[in-house]
């Protein structure tokens, strides 16, 4: 056991796109060797082969960038804040940017248990015509159901839409979506898409707010 | 041309396996300004990231280019065939990670060859990268083809792809091979200038230079260079002292095989075991300080972040201070969370000692031991002695001392192998779990894995043959089936693709065309198990009018020339041969660090070693 009282610190990131390619797995990997090269007095989990504590509000799919991911680690003490931001910021790669740091009471339940849901703005291209977007988006929204097979089991995603909102400007058509985002129901908006025949690989999905339970 | 275009790369990214493999931007990784570099160097590793990216030899040369001003080195890989088809359906060029430029845009593409069964994968690799594959076809205004690795001391099955080889240690050659390209490059001659100029550097094999002639059997009468400038022998380089140990380890953003610090304890082996090719092709045995190792460490672990690292070297326990180091390691970071393993260890009770002292950073899981061999006349054929009652007092010593896995590795296909021989392997390997069981219960696992023998070429059993596939296959079965009964696992590799690998290891000139052929029929990742289709093979070698079991089933005469005659590692035929002899004999060797038998590696670089006390070479 160990009987220092942990000292928990919570950061918000950006992960933009050099690390779109890098999925969840190996993002935690990233974050374990990052802070260990910081030598902040990193707080281990217990077992037999020991990790660093660190926990990660949610998986950002592979593709996706962000603006607002969420991370929770603890040291075995406290050390000024803005020093371990700049530490940590020095030993990630560019493509990581921490946005702000704080302390973070250890009763706090857990950010996996008190997230609820996400808000992703899918910026499309103007190849895809923009009024056939509209039309096509208020059709599928306007359905009962909206199933999907995934990993051969049929989903209904139309309760996972929380908000929507579509901004046509010149450049782009860009939908602003709010889903939850709880391990009962995992909203991704990349599904979508094929409903209105746009290939994921043709947009930026960016995931812009977590929203947690207060 | 330009940096590929990232809207159409990161669109194909999207739909592959693992895009991960393909981005680049990893902590460490060198992105230096194009522009005001002179000399770029694209490092290619041929097959998928997650096994090049490990590579000692390549990350060496990427940190000693870069750590110089005003040239650059980027990292070039195989993409999976998913990538593949990608690429060539959008017409985007094999291209470097850090820059996304094409590898054509490069001055020099160095190649690295750690085994045999990736030379199609090479040809794919020119091919993507909008090369002609032959080097006779490109001319100066593509980038030079040199290739260096392990393989490189037969270069010959290769010599229609590549302008030059580096044959043995690169640290110091690449540098003049550098100098050497910038001076052609001022002059603004021909192509042929710059291979002639690199045919002077000591250790670098310019193929075209050379004409091969042979008898009418098809064995060759003589390999003569085309110009008086060029050297009938070329010579291996060594560094005579290792090079400090990396300092900016790259720490991959996606998982990779052997995903940890290494660091090169020593380089080369005194043991003089028959089949082993890294044994003589790497000699003499240089070793790094343990103060240097540390040193190494504690600095890896800072750059990487790591907190696993595996200590190399082909033999650990020969170091001379392997006991002092072990402890040192201990005492260095016992405080901090980090797996350390220390692979190749002799079978004797004090490698566990050893392994003891790291404590609790020794990795979990297994502890390997390469017997090779399991009866006494095959130990000696092979000089590997060992003795029985040693074997199983260390196999008791291990489970004693904790561990539940052992994992064993053995030959078969050796020369004048009989029954007897693979019984006692199955014999050994029951007693071996019996003990286990004894000591530790049902918890014990043992694990045999099963090489088969390749007559490599440099080592004294070059004068060999390989044995037959399909016999070897009723090996397998025999030991497989004894195995399955003792309830031991066993591995080995497919008798097809060792068959592969014999011939490419052993080829001469005239495979050019057959590893070509076997590419255009469809060839390639044949190091896979998956990869690999023997078909492809058999045509090509039909279809080139070209006999496969010239290269590995026939019986040599003693005098032959071999393909690689021309390629010295320092040790003379006429000590392999010898060698060979007294295999024939059962006779064993003793290892040479207590008694020199001339092998030819101090006559070759007396000039070079160092007189400095400090530097610790095998040799007496």
């Amino acid at each position: 056991m160990n009987p220092i009282t942990p000292y928990r610190v919570r950061i918000r990131f950006a992960k933009l796109e050099g690390l779109r390619f890098i999925g969840h797995l190996d993002l935690q990997r990233l974050f374990e060797r990052a802070l260990n090269r910081t030598g902040l007095p990193l707080r281990y989990r217990q077992g037999f082969s020991p990790k660093i504590r660190l926990n990660l509000a949610s998986a950002l799919p592979l593709g996706f960038v962000s603006s607002a991911e969420v991370l929770d680690f603890w040291l075995n003490c406290p050390v000024e804040l803005e020093e371990i931001k700049k530490s940590l910021q020095e030993s990630l790669p560019k493509d990581i940017q921490i946005i702000d740091i704080e302390e973070i009471d250890n009763k706090r339940p857990s950010l996996q248990a008190s997230l609820r849901s996400s808000v992703y703005r899918i910026t499309i291209p103007i190849s895809y015509a923009q009024e056939e977007l509209i039309r096509g988006f208020n059709g599928l929204i306007s359905k009962e159901t909206i199933p999907f097979i995934r990993r051969k089991k049929t989903v209904d995603i139309k309760p996972m839409i929380e908000s929507y909102q579509i901004e046509i400007t010149p450049e782009a058509s860009v939908l602003t979506l709010q889903m939850s985002s709880t391990a009962e129901n995992n909203g991704r908006p990349d599904e979508l898409l094929s409903f209105i025949k746009v290939d994921p690989a043709d947009v930026i999905i960016e995931r812009i707010q977590l929203i947690f339970e207060e | 041309m330009t940096i590929i275009d990232k809207k159409v790369l990161d669109k194909i990214l999207y739909h592959v396996e693992k895009p991960g493999r393909y981005v680049g931007g990893e902590h460490n990784m060198v992105l230096k300004d194009w522009d005001s570099c002179s000399t770029r160097v694209a490092l290619a590793f041929p097959d998928l990231y997650d096994l090049g990216q490990a590579n000692l030899g390549l990350a060496i040369l990427y940190e000693i280019i870069n750590d110089r001003p005003h040239i650059l080195a980027e990292r070039v890989f195989s993409p999976w065939h998913d990538m593949e088809d990608a690429m060539r359906s959008q017409k985007i060029p094999l291209f470097a990670l850090e820059s996304k430029r094409p590898v054509i845009d490069f001055d020099i593409l160095g190649i690295t060859l750690p085994y045999e069964s990736i030379y199609t994968n090479v040809l794919n690799l020119l091919d993507l990268a909008g090369m002609p594959l032959h080097a006779s076809e490109r001319d100066e205004s593509y980038p030079l083809v040199i290739a260096g690795g392990q393989a490189c001391f037969n270069p010959e099955p290769m010599t229609d792809f590549i302008d030059a080889f580096v044959i043995g240690d690169g640290e110091d050659v690449i540098f003049e091979i550098i100098d050497a390209y910038q001076l052609w490059k001022k002059q603004n001659l021909d192509k042929l200038s710059l291979l002639l100029a690199l045919a002077k550097i000591a250790g670098v094999y310019v193929p075209s230079l050379y004409d091969v002639t042979y008898f009418v059997d098809g064995t060759i009468k003589s390999v003569d260079p085309k110009n008086e400038s060029v050297p009938k022998q070329v010579h291996k380089r060594i560094a005579p002292q290792l090079p400090p140990p990396i300092k900016r380890q790259i720490v991959p953003n996606i998982q990779i095989v052997h995903d940890r610090i290494a660091v090169e304890i020593m380089r080369g082996c005194t043991r003089g075991c028959r089949f082993c090719h890294a044994g003589i092709v790497n000699r003499p045995v240089r070793q790094r300080k343990v103060a240097d190792v540390l040193e190494a460490i504690d600095s890896g672990v800072k750059a990487t972040g790591y907190e696993e690292l595996s200590l190399l070297s082909l033999s650990s326990s020969d170091h001379t201070e392997i006991l002092d180091m072990s402890k040192a390691v201990y005492d260095q970071n016992k405080g901090r969370r980090l797996s350390v393993s220390l692979p190749s260890l002799r079978i004797e009770s004090f490698s566990v000692d050893l392994m003891d002292e790291l404590k609790d950073l020794k990795p979990g899981g297994g502890f390997t031991i390469a017997p090779e061999a399991a009866t006494d006349r095959m130990r000696a054929i092979i000089n590997k002695p060992l003795d029985d009652k040693i074997l199983f007092e260390t196999v008791e010593t291990i489970f004693n001392h904790g561990w539940l896995n052992l994992k064993m590795y053995y030959m078969i296909g050796l020369p004048d192998e009989r029954m007897e021989d693979l019984e006692a392997i199955l014999e050994t390997a029951q007693k071996v779990l019996q003990i286990g069981r004894r000591l530790r219960g049902n918890r014990v696992r043992v694990h045999v894995s099963i090489g088969t023998f390749i007559p490599k070429p440099h080592t004294p059993f070059q004068w060999a043959t390989s044995e037959d596939p399909l016999s070897i296959q009723e090996k397998i079965n025999f030991l497989r089936d004894g195995m399955h009964q003792a309830k031991i696992k066993l591995s080995y590799n497919r008798p097809d693709s060792t068959l592969l690998e014999a011939w490419l290891s052993r080829g001469d000139r005239r495979l050019g065309k057959v590893i070509e052929k076997a590419w255009q029929l469809g060839a390639k990742f044949d190091a896979w198990d998956e990869g690999f289709i023997k078909e492809y093979w058999y045509a090509a070698f039909q279809e080139c009018g070209v006999d496969p079991h010239f290269y590995t089933n026939r019986e040599r005469e003693l005098d032959e020339t071999f393909p690689w005659d021309h390629i010295s590692t320092g040790v003379f035929k006429d000590f392999l041969l010898e060698d060979y002899q007294m295999s024939l004999r059962g006779e064993t060797r003793q290892d040479c660090r207590d008694g020199c038998y001339a092998c030819g590696i101090l006559d070759c670089f007396a000039q070079v070693r160092p007189s400095n006390e400090d530097v610790y070479w095998g040799c007496p």
